[in-house]
């Protein structure tokens, strides 16, 4: 993927362009543009997080454990679809 | 019908104690939403059903899980969308005197027809008659872990779908959280 900026436009509730806009005037940030761009980084690193956590459980679980209770869970289904 | 000529299962609504369970990090309870997403089943979370595992475990790990489970690929987020929605949970609330999100799965799942996916069987089957249709559950439990061991189930699990008469939870599985039988 290339490193160039891609040019996007977007639509903002006015409350988010405002406080871009107040964090650029603050110094706190380069450009607007940055404090979205930012904001994209820190919610792809949140995912990714959220991704590592549930892999790191899949690799702990018991699959045995899980495949008996699977099949549990399905016997009931079934059970409830013939309406028993 | 799905491909195998099977009747296609009904999304699970998944309740309270399943959201805490991931919430906690209960390594077999998240393989096992992962694994009934993965074949493609799906998993509906009414959205106060979240808000009461946060309440429970209050970390951001736990709110991460809580996110992660609704980035499950057939999962569904359940809103309150709207008054009638509202007002709806309201008197749910109100005729089984369940909290907020134990009602709001209960609602869910009596306008959508789909049984509550659940650790504790045992709240359900107390109000599986408060509304007009019957209420039915699928209780998540090792056979291999029922009290007193493998085979010791009162009742045959083909036999004992969720909804009156079901099996009785263990209640040294069942999970803490707003609202959970201690």
């Amino acid at each position: 993927m290339s490193d160039r900026k891609a040019r996007l436009t977007i639509t903002v509730d006015p409350r988010l362009s405002a406080y871009a806009e107040q964090l650029v005037a603050e110094g706190r940030a380069p450009s607007v543009s940055a404090v979205f761009n930012d904001a994209m980084e820190a919610r792809i690193q949140r995912e990714r997080r959220q991704r590592r956590l549930w892999n790191e459980a899949a690799e702990r679980a018991d699959p045995g454990k899980v495949a008996r209770m699977m099949a549990h869970v399905d016997a009931q289904a079934a059970a409830l679809l013939r309406g028993e | 019908m799905s491909k195998d000529g099977g009747a296609t299962p009904p999304p699970y609504v998944v309740d309270l104690s399943v959201a805490v369970a991931v919430a906690r990090f209960d390594a077999s309870i998240m393989s096992l939403m992962q694994g009934y997403d993965a074949r493609g089943q799906s998993l509906v979370v009414p959205v106060l059903t979240l808000t009461g595992a946060s309440l429970d475990v209050r970390t951001d790990d736990a709110d991460d899980l809580l996110e992660g489970l609704e980035r499950l690929g057939n999962a569904e987020v359940a809103p309150v969308r709207d008054a009638e929605q509202a007002t709806r949970l309201a008197e749910v609330i109100a005729r089984t005197g369940l909290d907020p999100w134990d009602a709001h799965v209960a609602a869910v799942a009596d306008a959508a027809v789909c049984p509550i996916l659940t650790l504790d069987a045992a709240k359900w089957q107390e109000h599986a008659r408060d509304l007009d249709e019957p209420l039915h559950f699928i209780q998540i439990t090792d056979p291999d872990e029922a009290p007193g061991g493998p085979g010791a189930e009162q009742t045959d699990p083909d036999e004992a779908p969720g909804g009156p008469g079901a099996e009785q939870t263990d209640p040294d599985e069942a999970p803490g959280g707003p609202g959970a039988e201690q």
